[in-house]
């Protein structure tokens, strides 16, 4: 048997051994289902979810949609303002001290606000989560343009580079990784912001949905909600992780 | 200043009233305009001819570095006397120079092929002919079947073997070279010396190499010039008449090179003394 066949076997375990117990001890009375829903109820909440009543399919296609839009557009902008801090440094430095404070404060405190300005809809939920997104690619452009090699420019300078192609030829793919980095960070910020702002309050998503849950005491669907938004988590993480591997062979 | 009547080497038969490099009682300070200007170069003279190879020896902060740096023009401190490259005042980004640094500063993004192709590239050579160029230079320097390779995959000598193609492939007149071989450890420093001079010998280039290795200087150069402490002056001006082509390895026991070596390291201990 090979090294990984008997470590996904050993998670394989685990992992019955643990939903097993939980079952068992919830069956038992001994955990209460009230407050930790039990396994089998789960499952019976995301099947009814996605196969009977296919309600959830909405909640989820507005989170990811939403999710997806932020981090483009936040990721989008925040890279150009970097590019534009490199080749203005000054206004870079005029920028900074607010960059910083708005950067400081705990985002999540402007969902009432979004939700004043932009209402119910996908709208406040992008807001929330492109200014997450947009400070975290954003530091990320600006630290990966400032790290670059100097005996590279200094090699460049020598050959008689031009700014330009020491911009494009140079500091931009020495900039890639930390910028990519960001980029990872920035997708799962944008899923938080998300996620966060319909919690609040939302028409549709997965987090407005978690939030009545809650409020019903469906302690299964809080669970069965929570599974689903580890495993989005889950599936950014590994297709970036992919998207790196591909895009940076040469690390 | 111990200056002992240089022959100019057989190689070069150049006519004396053209250099390729000539300084004229160049002094540099740095820090001119404070209240402490430090004298960093105090009157440092000489030349080379087109296709002459010579080695700047003496201790940290002699002002070896810094008169490359000039050379290349990416140094735009105020100095006295006159510098001249192929008789025109240095400039960065001058075609006819290449520069070559201590570290490789391969570009870890590009494969071998597209960093020995890097200096053509910037200069605005056509990509099937650099292509072509770079490959023929990375097979010169033995590393023909690693084009493809990215530079985490090279050894620090392939590495540095991978910056000499770089630096040759551009075909520039003079070279620049500040301590290529100062990272290296002392087996892979020989060979690599000898791929130097094997370039050297095929491409027949101007060069002016930056060394604190006597050793080294005095195996690959044509003339070696020793100077002092800060502030750096010219000690002496040692042509070295070993015959060519060399070996750096086979000079290891060659007892003439020992007897230079033996004559230089007295002139360059004086050079460290003198200023104590």
């Amino acid at each position: 048997m090979s090294k990984t066949v008997r470590l996904t076997l050993g998670h394989v375990v685990f992992i019955a051994a643990f939903i097993g117990l939980w079952e068992f001890l919830s069956a038992r009375g001994i955990l209460d289902p009230t407050f930790f829903g039990r396994p089998s109820g789960i499952v019976m909440y995301l099947w009814n979810g996605f196969i009977v009543e296919r309600n959830l399919w909405t909640d989820l296609f507005y989170t990811i949609l939403a999710a997806t839009i932020a981090f483009w557009g936040g990721s989008l902008a925040a890279i150009l303002v970097g590019l534009l801090f490199a080749m203005l440094p000054r206004v870079h430095r005029a920028c900074e001290p607010y960059l910083t404070l708005f950067n400081s404060m705990p985002r999540i405190a402007l969902a009432p606000l979004f939700l004043l300005w932009f209402g119910l809809g996908i709208g406040s939920k992008i807001a929330l989560a492109v200014s997450l997104t947009f400070f975290i690619v954003l530091s990320s452009t600006v630290a990966g343009i400032k790290g670059v090699n100097s005996d590279h420019l200094v090699l460049s300078r020598a050959l008689g580079a031009k700014p330009g192609q020491v911009f494009f030829k140079v500091t931009l793919p020495s900039a890639v990784p930390i910028i990519f980095s960001g980029l990872r960070l920035g997708l799962v910020y944008a899923l938080l912001g998300v996620v966060g702002a319909e919690l609040i309050a939302a028409e549709h998503g997965l987090g407005q949905v978690l939030a009545y849950l809650q409020s019903t005491f469906d302690m299964d669907g809080v669970m069965a909600l929570l599974f689903l938004l580890a495993l989005l988590g889950l599936s950014i993480t590994i297709a970036m992780n992919y998207l790196e591997r591909k895009l940076l062979v040469w690390q | 200043m111990n200056r002992m009547t240089a022959t100019p080497p057989a190689e070069a038969s150049v006519s004396p009233a053209a250099p390729a490099i000539a300084l004229n009682d160049l002094t540099m300070r740095f820090g001119a305009g404070t209240e402490t200007p430090v004298l960093a170069v105090d009157r440092v003279s000489f030349s080379l001819a087109p296709g002459e190879f010579v080695s700047l020896v003496g201790p940290s902060g002699c002002g070896k570095t810094t008169i490359l740096n000039l050379l290349t023009g990416l140094l735009h401190e105020e100095h006295e006397g006159d510098v001249r490259v192929l008789g025109k005042k240095p400039r960065s980004g001058n075609p006819d120079i290449a520069y070559m640094l201590a570290r490789d500063s391969l570009l870890p993004w590009r494969t071998a092929l597209g960093n020995a192709a890097f200096g053509m590239e910037v200069r605005g050579v056509a990509r099937p002919e650099r292509q072509a160029r770079a490959l023929e230079l990375l097979k010169q320097v033995g590393l023909g079947d690693f084009a493809d390779k990215y530079p985490k995959a090279l050894s620090h000598g392939m590495r540095q073997r991978c910056a000499l193609a770089r630096t040759f492939a551009l075909d520039s007149t003079v070279l620049l070279m500040d301590e290529p071989f100062g990272a290296l450890d002392a087996q892979t420093k020989l060979t690599l010396e000898d791929v130097l001079m094997d370039l050297w010998s095929a491409h027949r280039k101007t060069v002016v190499f930056v060394t604190h290795d006597l050793a080294e200087a005095i195996a690959l150069s044509d003339r070696v010039i020793v100077m002092s402490a800060r502030p750096g002056r010219m000690i002496a001006d040692v042509p070295v008449d070993l015959p060519r082509p060399r070996s750096v390895r086979k000079l290891q026991t060659d007892h003439r090179f020992h007897d230079l070596y033996a004559q230089l390291w007295g002139l360059l201990e004086q050079g460290v003394t003198n200023d104590e």
